[in-house]
């Protein structure tokens, strides 16, 4: 790639995990960072990452992460010559893409109109069916709830009802009985409108058993439009990503060809630039179906750069500052290469009804070791917010073959430790365990049907490992507080978790 | 020093003890089980476990710490969160008690039931949003609603009580 620095200053309007990976690509690079920060995040990981931060004042992400506004005045008094969105927040926002270009600054991500062309699911739909793209029989438009239950029934079921808008799985339901269309359809319109401002709904039938295969694109300000090829995230619970791999197993040369030239077509017809992915299903006859363009860096990205080599981050830099495709990548193998997969870890408990968590995480101890990284958001003693997304971490592993990134990612999640407040790790490493994952025999319902996975052992802890967590107490220096907004009155509260003396550790609760 | 702690585990309360006798070496009750074992501190909230006379075999490294009430360890690369016994506490179903909590601060979507109401255990009571996502908090058992104290709209607090159920007349445990 490129050698000099593509840009001088960058600000990255996000947080989390996220912000504190593109941090480190900007500081790769020479760049100096600017981070942005709510109130409750002045001490977030990513704000010690950065070089600069600037706080935008308030809590929830209405009044920091999403205030357009506050973040283009950031980025004016930090001096910024480019934004890097991220994902999620303002990363497929047009109208922020096109406010940061009119106010002469870099938006690193594609052009408004391309996201525009390609941002909602009915937009991106119409353009792929242009491309000749294949797509999912469904509703062109949203007419009311009316029209789309009888739309619904005429197809028959099973249907999906997502958000227009969507992304995600916000707002997206599985629907197989008639009698809950009216019931799918008005939760997914409360959660679009709380998501993203537009209620709007439409319904496609469901494809399944089905893979969900994803095509990373990326394009540049030239015209050229490249494939690196596929992610599979068939392992989902409520349309959320759970597990992410590349490449897929059942992909093979010629359909990676052929979904990468779709996804190129697709990108093409609409001029797209910087980093997009084009997701689609794919059935048991592998035949694949268009779903939808995410018009940014996906959460899953490491994989495709531990297979292909590729710095996705720095790429988009560059390709955002004018670069060309064909020099940046001059030279390059990008064939895959060896397997690589993605666990997300989520302040959740699957065990509970993948009910989210937010508290004091007392004690972070994140694996380490040859072919592990860990792209992290938090540390011990951060107190995480129920403000914002419930993903902490996302722990990645590469080896030469798929069994060997198996028994890699397993091993990693066995030394993980996330304490404090309940996190997915353990069901993660039953998922990996499990000989449907490890055969690769992968589906988006898999879950649904293995409900023991969520649910865990039933037996409790041996004599032992309860004597160990008194041990722990009497011989293991514990955190008594925290950082961030709540730590003081979270420490306080355990207090009498450090009371020796009188070890009535369950009382003094909050 | 000797530490002495309740828990429950597979529905029953363990008194477990821990009673320091010389440098690493401590003996420990569970129930009526005795064990003797060194505790070597590793670093923050990490302790080695090394059972005398069964080194080889047992030892093992187990990290933990406080969760709210609730105390989280973990070791053989699973984690337990262990309650007191008057400690245990609803989550998406309501408890035993009838209450139906906030399983952590969010908005009241929706209110599914009124005061007076016959609910059956499971059923939808409130949906909550949080964390940008929705959640059906059910009734804990069968039984009458008596209160409502959620409204439609309104922000909860972690752990607060948004209905509570009068169980029906069958009384187990």
């Amino acid at each position: 790639m490129a050698t000099n620095p593509p840009f001088r200053r960058v600000l990255i309007a996000n947080r989390g995990e996220i912000a504190v990976r593109i941090c480190r690509g900007l500081r790769e690079l020479g760049i100096e960072s600017i981070a942005v920060h709510s109130d409750v995040d002045a001490r977030a990981a990513h704000v010690l990452a950065a070089d600069h931060a600037v706080a935008l004042g308030g809590n929830t992400a209405a009044e920091s992460y999403l205030d357009v506004g506050k973040v283009l005045e950031a980025c004016k008094r930090a001096g910024a010559e480019a934004i890097h969105p991220g994902y999620g927040f303002l990363s497929e926002n047009a109208v922020f893409a096109r406010a940061v270009r009119d106010a002469g600054l870099v938006f690193v991500g594609p052009n408004p109109e391309a996201m525009e062309r390609l941002g909602g699911k009915k937009a991106a739909r119409e353009e792929a069916i242009a491309a000749g793209v294949p797509v999912i029989p469904g509703t062109e438009k949203d007419d009311g709830d009316a029209a789309l239950i009888a739309f619904g029934k005429s197809i028959g079921m099973p249907v999906m009802v997502k958000a227009s808008a969507g992304g995600g799985g916000r707002g997206m339901r599985l629907v197989t009985d008639e009698r809950d269309l009216a019931d799918a359809i008005a939760a997914g319109r409360r959660e679009a409108k709380a998501s993203f401002g537009d209620d709007r709904m439409i319904l496609e039938r469901a494809v399944f058993p089905a893979r969900h295969i994803e095509i990373q694109m990326f394009g540049d300000k030239h015209g050229e439009v490249v494939s690196l090829h596929e992610r599979e995230c068939s392992v989902q619970r409520r349309h959320q990503k759970v597990l992410e791999e590349a490449p897929s197993a059942v992909v093979d040369e010629d359909l990676r060809r052929r979904m990468g030239e779709a996804a190129i077509a697709l990108g093409k017809r609409v001029g797209y630039d910087n980093a997009g992915t084009a997701e689609f299903l794919l059935d048991e006859q592998g035949n694949f179906y268009f779903l939808e363009v995410n018009t940014r860096l996906q959460v899953e990205h490491p994989v495709t750069e531990l297979v292909t080599g590729v710095d996705l981050v720095h790429l988009q830099l560059h390709v955002a500052a004018g670069g060309k495709l064909g020099e940046l990548l001059a030279g390059k193998d990008l064939t895959p290469r060896g397997h690589a997969i993605e666990a997300r870890i989520c302040a959740e408990s699957p065990e509970n009804g993948y009910l989210p968590a937010s508290g004091l995480l007392r004690l972070v101890r994140e694996a380490e070791g040859p072919g592990i990284r860990v792209d992290s958001g938090v540390f011990s003693g951060w107190d995480v917010s129920p403000f914002y997304d419930s993903m902490l971490a996302k722990l990645i592993v590469w080896a030469p073959d798929r069994a060997a990134a198996c028994a890699r990612l397993s091993q990693a999640l066995r030394e993980t430790v996330y304490l404090g407040i309940p996190t997915n790790v353990d069901f993660l490493r039953r998922i990996v365990d499990d000989e449907a994952f490890r055969s690769a025999r992968l589906s988006t319902d898999m879950l649904q049907h293995r409900p023991e996975l969520a649910a865990g052992p039933q037996d409790g802890p041996d004599d032992l490992t309860l004597a160990a967590a008194v041990l722990c107490q009497a011989v293991a220096p514990q955190r008594g507080g925290g950082a961030g907004a709540g730590g003081a009155a979270s420490g306080g509260s355990t207090a009498a978790w450090n009371d020796l003396a009188g070890f009535r550790l369950f009382e003094g609760s909050r | 020093m000797k530490l002495q702690k309740q828990f429950v585990r597979d529905g029953e309360t363990v008194a477990v003890s821990a009673e320091h006798v010389r440098d690493d070496r401590w003996r420990v009750r569970v129930g009526d089980r005795v064990y003797d074992v060194d505790a070597l501190p590793v670093g923050e909230g990490g302790v080695r476990i090394v059972p005398v006379g069964d080194e080889y075999e047992r030892s093992f490294v187990a990290h933990g710490a406080a969760a709210g009430t609730d105390y989280m360890v973990r070791a053989h690369g699973r984690t337990h969160t262990l309650s007191a016994p008057e400690g245990r506490r609803g989550g998406g179903a309501g408890g035993a008690d009838g209450k139906v909590r906030a399983p952590m601060t969010g908005t009241v979507l929706d209110v599914l039931c009124k005061a007076g109401d016959t609910v059956a255990a499971n059923q939808p009571i409130v949906v909550l949003s949080a964390m940008k996502m929705e959640h059906k908090l059910t009734a804990g058992v069968d039984g009458v609603v008596e209160s409502i104290s959620a409204q439609k709209g309104g922000t909860v607090d972690q752990g607060a009580v948004l209905a509570v159920v009068k169980p029906a007349q069958k009384e187990d445990s």
